[in-house]
């Protein structure tokens, strides 16, 4: 019997009740209830457009990323998960994340989730540090983190994770520790580690000379000491800004960093399907009406991009080499008939004399040093440029 | 005696400081005599190079020749000559003053006085020329006339009781100074059935006349058609056309006749064979007296220029050979450097003159690139007799070969307001320069005079002497002769290995501070990568400074979110193209800018 191909599926809630001060995601504050309930119509229109081309396909993975997922109503979150199960074939175990803000969900909010079919559950705790938290605009506190944490628990969750961050104003490698032995005494299944980046339009950009951020080096010893912290709690680092215990991988994200298929719901969700990248358009209005009033003709598509040979094997090694495991050479010649060693590796040998990357076995990895330098050399051994094409 | 043709001439030039408005007041000369109206007035018709209009100053000389009806109804021919306003171009200047018979001397009535007008009035005073003193800007408010007339008097030691006061800005009494033309500046001499004489006072390449050269005629006449021969180089020409410069081009004439300006063309290819202050004459019947003061141009200061994308060699040799065409005084020899690969020593005649060659190629070419340190030329004498010259860092010798080493020195003339002395003095001082003397203008202004290497001046003297006058003092200087020194060769060496591009010639006392300053720029500039990067700044094995680039530990871009990896990917192709443009010094990477911005001592006081 022919193995069916599998799927990632992503649906993107614009909402937040407020936006942090560093974030640069797509997201806004609601006007009514209405605006809620266009937009969850719109996505399930772009649900039904897409079914079809996914009929051989299972969807193993769901992620409602945002914003903040958690923003919905029961009701609306409800219509979601009926059209994500109408309109697609979802595995029997597959694995199904909310990302929810503490502070907006309630005991009974999480058991209705988890009743919705939602397994994993995906928490910004950020920082233990109330004042941290309130320079980064964040709307909960330490202590209401910790509640909605278990709160979750008891609605049954087995598989949450907790992002935190490091790099924030003000903070210290001794602040940092202190988040990173509240997170593990909590002990969620999977820790998100990421580091804060000023990004342009964005509160924190304006003021980012007055923001006593910590530098370069600060930032590398609070990596290297969260990596040894949490291995010795026994969370495998095995992505570059992800930690897991037992095995407990975020599945839906391993596509990501697979280069394997996957198709994004919702104002500016990106997808991967076909050979070919693309995002849909970064404004809810336009969305909406672009798949509600078919005659206003509102491409909600952009940035459609055919997915080349050369490109996609830069773009397998640069997504690969995230994971601690890197890039398997066999896997590499199974996917693209090509040698790893000759397009990439030999490149890749002038790291290894000087501990950046590793080679064990069969594949390449970059060690915790050259994931933190890894921008430098993959733009060194990377060319995304289309090969020269030989004279006829 | 002078012919009734000779007696309707004016031949004369503008002098002035810079920026007192020697060129405003050719412009509104231009328009008063109607040789431009005001619809076809381009702001300063007679400095057509775009650097020139930007700078404000003359690069090149010019000629214009201006038809013009004097009150007492007679019709005159004024032949006005622009000269270069700068020191780098002095012989220029004085061969062009040596073609006029007159020169309006322009003083700003703000500022009185300065450097370079009193500089410009003694080359004028040298070439025997009748000095008509203009003071210009009345219209401002804090103008000064009476004690601007009364410098002139004093300090020139020149009449100007009577001279013509005008607002070139505005136009008021123009009229006066064409008068003064007219009445003071005496009509050429010279004897149309002598022997032919006529002095290059400058020449530019068109590519379809080749050579135009601008002569001012001595003696003789001189008619298309006829054989003249160039008496320095000895080459001889058939000469295709003779005429005047018109405001708008070249008119074409039967006759150049003693004591007109005009143009010569006789298809000569190459500009060096037109040098200016050399003499014109018949083949036959040459005159027996060439004209006096003929100098061969050597240039003064010597720079590496290399294409900072070593591909655009053969586009930077090109651009050179182009402006060579139009520059006798630039020249270039090919160079490798291990840094920098292949390039250029160019040789310039002054700062000034390889800043505009430097411009030039930029805007004009389209060239990025990357110069070395200035450099002038020393001369060593080798332990055993052998006295070589040395333009290049990389070709002098080590401490044990040389018995002396000779740097040039130069007279260099400040006029400052008192208050500025002091800083002024220990400029100097800490330039290595030797106090001649100081003289009081009046109670306000004072003349330094010093004996200055001229290796001190080339790097940034001239902005320090700015910054530290607020932009009241003015500078003028001249070539005197070589001094002993005591100079050393300072190399850089980054990861153990020597740059050869950022070596250079210093004196012993100022390596130390050089090093130190030079080797934190570095630091600055070299972006931390995958390893710590020592630089080290050396006299021969000698390491006299030290700093260390720490090693790159964070380059990464943590976040790769919801399937978003475009901006990653743009992220890591931008840095790839940066990496690209990188010179690798040795195991090193630095960018052109850096590369740029570590020689760049203008900041340094």
């Amino acid at each position: 019997m022919k193995e069916k191909k599998t799927l990632g599926l992503y649906l993107h809630i614009p909402f937040c009740a407020k936006k942090c001060d560093y974030c640069d995601f797509y997201s806004f504050t609601p006007s009514d209830r209405k605006a809620v309930e266009s937009y969850v119509s719109a996505m399930m229109l772009q649900m039904e457009d897409i079914s079809d081309a996914c009929r051989s396909h299972v969807v193993d993975t769901v992620y409602f990323g945002g914003g903040t997922p958690s923003m919905l109503p029961i009701s609306q979150f409800s219509r979601l998960m009926d059209s994500v199960r109408r309109n697609f074939r979802i595995a029997k175990d597959a694995e199904i994340t909310s990302e929810a803000n503490p502070g907006t969900v309630d005991l009974k909010y999480l058991k209705a989730l988890r009743k919705l079919g939602i397994n994993r559950l995906s928490l910004g705790m950020q920082s233990l540090d109330d004042g941290e938290l309130k320079t980064l605009g964040r709307i909960h506190s330490a202590e209401q983190f910790t509640a909605t944490y278990e709160a979750a628990r008891r609605a049954g969750f087995d598989n949450i994770s907790v992002d935190i961050m490091y790099g924030l104003p003000g903070q210290t490698l001794s602040s940092f520790v202190d988040t990173l032995r509240g997170v593990t005494m909590i002990d969620p299944d999977h820790i998100s580690l990421y580091c804060l980046k000023i990004e342009e339009n964005t509160p924190f950009f304006a003021m980012r000379d007055t923001l006593s951020l910590p530098d370069d080096d600060a930032e590398y010893d609070m990596y290297m000491k969260a990596v040894d912290f949490l291995s010795s709690r026994g969370y495998e680092r095995y992505e570059m800004s992800n930690f897991a215990r037992d095995g407990k991988y975020s599945r839906h994200n391993m596509k990501y960093w697979n280069c394997d298929e996957y198709i994004g719901i919702g104002a500016s969700a990106h997808s991967y399907f076909g050979g070919e990248r693309y995002s849909v358009i970064r404004n809810a209005e336009s969305y909406i009406n672009g798949l509600e009033i078919l005659q206003l003709q509102i491409p909600i598509i952009e940035g459609s991009r055919i997915i080349e040979k050369n490109e996609s094997m830069n773009e397998y090694v640069m997504l690969r080499m995230r994971l601690d495991a890197g890039v398997d050479m066999n896997e590499f010649k199974a996917r693209y008939g090509v040698d790893f060693y000759s397009k990439f590796g030999h490149l890749l040998e002038e790291y290894v004399e000087g501990g950046f990357v590793k080679r064990i076995g069969d594949s390449y990895a970059f060690t915790s040093r050259g994931m933190f330098v890894s921008n430098y050399i993959l733009s060194a051994v990377l060319d995304f440029s289309p090969e020269e094409m030989s004279a006829p | 005696m002078q012919s009734e043709k000779q007696k309707h001439i004016r031949n004369f030039s503008i002098i002035a400081h810079i920026d007192h408005g020697k060129s405003t007041l050719a412009d509104r000369i231009l328009e008063y005599t109607d040789t431009l109206t005001q619809r076809e007035m381009e702001n300063r018709v007679l400095d057509n190079m775009d650097l020139e209009k930007e700078r404000g100053i003359t690069i090149k000389s010019r000629a214009v020749k201006l038809d013009y009806t004097a009150k007492n109804g007679e019709q005159y021919e004024l032949n006005l000559i622009d000269t270069p306003g700068h020191v780098d171009f002095n012989y220029e200047v004085s061969r062009s003053l040596n073609a006029c018979d007159g020169a309006l001397l322009v003083v700003d009535a703000t500022q009185g006085i300065e450097a370079q007008t009193l500089a410009n009035a003694y080359l004028a005073a040298d070439s025997d020329l009748e000095i008509v003193p203009v003071i210009n800007k009345i219209d401002l408010p804090s103008a000064d006339i009476e004690r601007v007339r009364g410098e002139i008097e004093d300090i020139i030691g020149i009449p100007a009781e009577g001279c013509p006061a005008v607002s070139a800005k505005t136009g008021l009494n123009i009229g006066d100074v064409l008068d003064k033309i007219i009445s003071d500046i005496p009509a050429p001499e010279g004897d149309e059935n002598a022997p032919l004489k006529c002095l290059i006072f400058d020449s530019y390449y068109d590519s379809y006349l080749g050579v135009v050269v601008y002569v001012r005629v001595m003696d003789g006449k001189l008619h298309a058609g006829e054989k003249i021969k160039l008496m320095n180089t000895g080459a001889e020409f058939d000469v295709v056309e003779v005429g005047t410069m018109e405001p708008f081009g070249l008119a074409k004439c039967d006759e150049l006749s003693a004591g007109m300006v005009g143009y010569i063309t006789a298809s000569i290819k190459f500009i060096g064979d037109t040098k200016v202050g050399d003499t014109v004459t018949h083949a036959e019947n040459p005159t027996a007296e060439p004209c006096e003061g003929f100098k061969n141009v050597l240039p003064m200061v010597f720079s590496g220029i290399y294409p900072a994308d070593g591909a655009r060699y053969g586009d930077l040799r090109d651009a050179l050979e182009k402006l060579q065409l139009n520059d006798a005084a630039l020249v270039f020899e090919p160079e490798t450097s291990i840094a920098l690969g292949f390039g250029f020593r160019c040789g310039f005649l002054g700062l000034l003159h390889m800043e505009i060659i430097e411009e030039r190629l930029e805007r004009e070419f389209n060239l990025d690139l990357i110069t070395t340190a200035p450099s002038v030329i020393y001369e060593i004498t080798k332990r055993g007799g052998e006295k070589i010259r040395i333009d290049n860092p990389s070709n002098f010798p080590t401490v044990d070969e040389i018995e002396t080493a000779y740097e040039p020195m130069v007279k260099a003339n400040i006029i400052t307001p008192t208050e500025f002395v002091g800083g002024l003095m220990e400029l100097c001082q800490d330039r290595r320069g030797v106090f001649i003397d100081m003289k009081y203008i009046d109670t306000e202004r004072v003349e330094l005079h010093y004996d200055l290497p001229l290796n001190e001046i080339i790097y940034d003297f001239f902005d320090a002497l700015k910054s530290r006058s607020r932009g009241y003092a003015s500078l003028d200087y001249e070539l005197s002769e070589y001094a002993p020194s005591k100079l050393v060769k300072l190399d850089f060496m980054l990861n153990g290995e020597i740059v050869d591009a950022l070596s250079f010639i210093v004196h012993e006392e100022k390596a130390y501070a050089r090093a130190r300053r030079i080797a934190e720029k570095l630091k600055e500039n070299i972006p931390r990568q995958l390893f710590e990067i020592p630089i080290q700044a050396a006299i021969g094995s000698r390491i006299i400074a030290r700093e260390t680039v720490k090693a790159l530990r964070k380059d990464v871009l943590a976040k790769c979110y919801g399937g978003d990896i475009t901006r990653k990917k743009k992220l890591l192709e931008k840095q790839k193209e940066g990496k690209k443009k990188m010179r690798q010094l040795g195991s090193v990477q630095v960018s052109p800018e850096a590369f740029m911005a570590v020689l760049r001592l203008d900041d340094e006081n």
